[in-house]
């Protein structure tokens, strides 16, 4: 450490204070204890990586069917859309019940995505993330 | 102190590692535990803590070495990721510390012994640094860790020299503050050492 300061000024009373720490000696067991978890974590199996190149036919699939889903979607909507009013579009009774069970679906997917976000934030803050 | 470290050995040990042998790494240990203690030790005070929080650095460095790209020094990395670790730890459990106004008084020069007086005072000056907002702390105790090297801490901190700079002197000011009555106490010594101090100050 540096120990010859300029003490005119106020900080360097300061500085003389904050600079002049005692060095700590860590205890004579740190050094055997370290390498115990290092030797720990050296014997401990690596993790498994994920299987990207086996995976990768699968997900190239996935997104060229999903892909090809839009396209269609939007082809059948586009060569539709001069038959489709605004005036068509009415709900009736029997509709709504129809629709009834789907709210609940995603009233139900909307409570779970709130716990799940409520329990990441909780794992979060104690560490287990 | 860091600057005398051997650097060839810490990369003669670090490809040891990273060639699987596990054992290599205790030189790295043995070399940098003291620099870690240190280090962990100004950011909570708490000496048993500083200890676990420097191991856990080790084991972060252990983990990560593969990623250390050795464009920068093995201590400037080291360092880098000891500070992450060590902000890390005091976000999940703070360091008991007090309100910069309600951090103890220095003792002043009439308490009957003067070596203990002065050792009060400096600890009371030392514990207030823990006391200051996070964003100012942190340059606080990085800047006398690396003997008040503004670049050294900015490396580690990950920032700008100029954010250091600005940050620091914020701190030293509310440090100045609170303990208006040192520049009174203290007898000016002979010498001075003007480089990154008269950089600061600027």
């Amino acid at each position: 450490m540096k120990s010859n300061l300029n003490l005119k000024t106020h900080d360097g009373a300061i500085d003389q204070i904050l600079a002049s720490e005692e060095q700590l000696i860590p205890t004579s067991g740190f050094l055997a204890a370290t390498m115990e978890r290092v030797r720990e974590e050296a014997a401990c199996p690596k993790p498994i990586p994920f299987p990207w190149l086996r995976a990768l036919p699968g997900i190239v699939v996935g997104v060229a069917v999903l892909g090809w889903c839009g396209f269609e979607l939007v082809r059948v909507v586009l060569s539709n859309a001069h038959e489709i009013s605004l005036a068509q579009v009415h709900v009736t009774g029997a509709n709504w019940s129809a629709l009834e069970p789907a709210g609940w679906v995603a009233a139900a997917l909307a409570v779970s995505l709130l716990s799940w976000l409520f329990a990441r934030r909780l794992a979060g803050r104690t560490g287990l993330l | 102190m860091h600057a005398t470290m051997s650097a060839e050995e810490d990369l003669a040990d670090v490809k040891r590692v990273l060639a699987g042998e596990a054992q290599a790494f205790e030189g790295v240990v043995r070399r940098w535990q003291g620099p870690l203690v240190n280090m962990a030790w100004r950011y909570c005070r708490d000496r048993g803590r500083a200890e676990e929080m420097a191991q856990e650095a080790f084991l972060r460095a252990w983990r990560g070495l593969a990623g250390w790209r050795r464009e920068s020094s093995f201590s400037t990395w080291l360092f880098a990721l000891a500070a992450n670790v060590f902000r890390s730890e005091l976000q999940r459990f703070p360091a008991v510390n007090v309100p910069l106004e309600d951090a103890a008084e220095p003792a002043g020069p009439a308490t009957q012994l003067e070596g203990l007086a002065r050792k009060q005072s400096d600890d009371a000056v030392r514990r207030a640094v823990l006391a200051l907002p996070h964003r100012y702390r942190e340059p606080v105790v990085l800047y006398y860790f690396h003997e008040m090297d503004v670049a050294s801490a900015s490396r580690t901190m990950g920032l700008p020299e100029g954010t250091v700079k600005a940050r620091l002197a914020r701190g030293r000011e509310m440090l100045r503050k609170r303990f208006p009555q040192l520049s009174e106490e203290r007898t000016p010594l002979l010498g001075s050492s003007l480089g990154p101090e008269k950089e600061v100050m600027q």
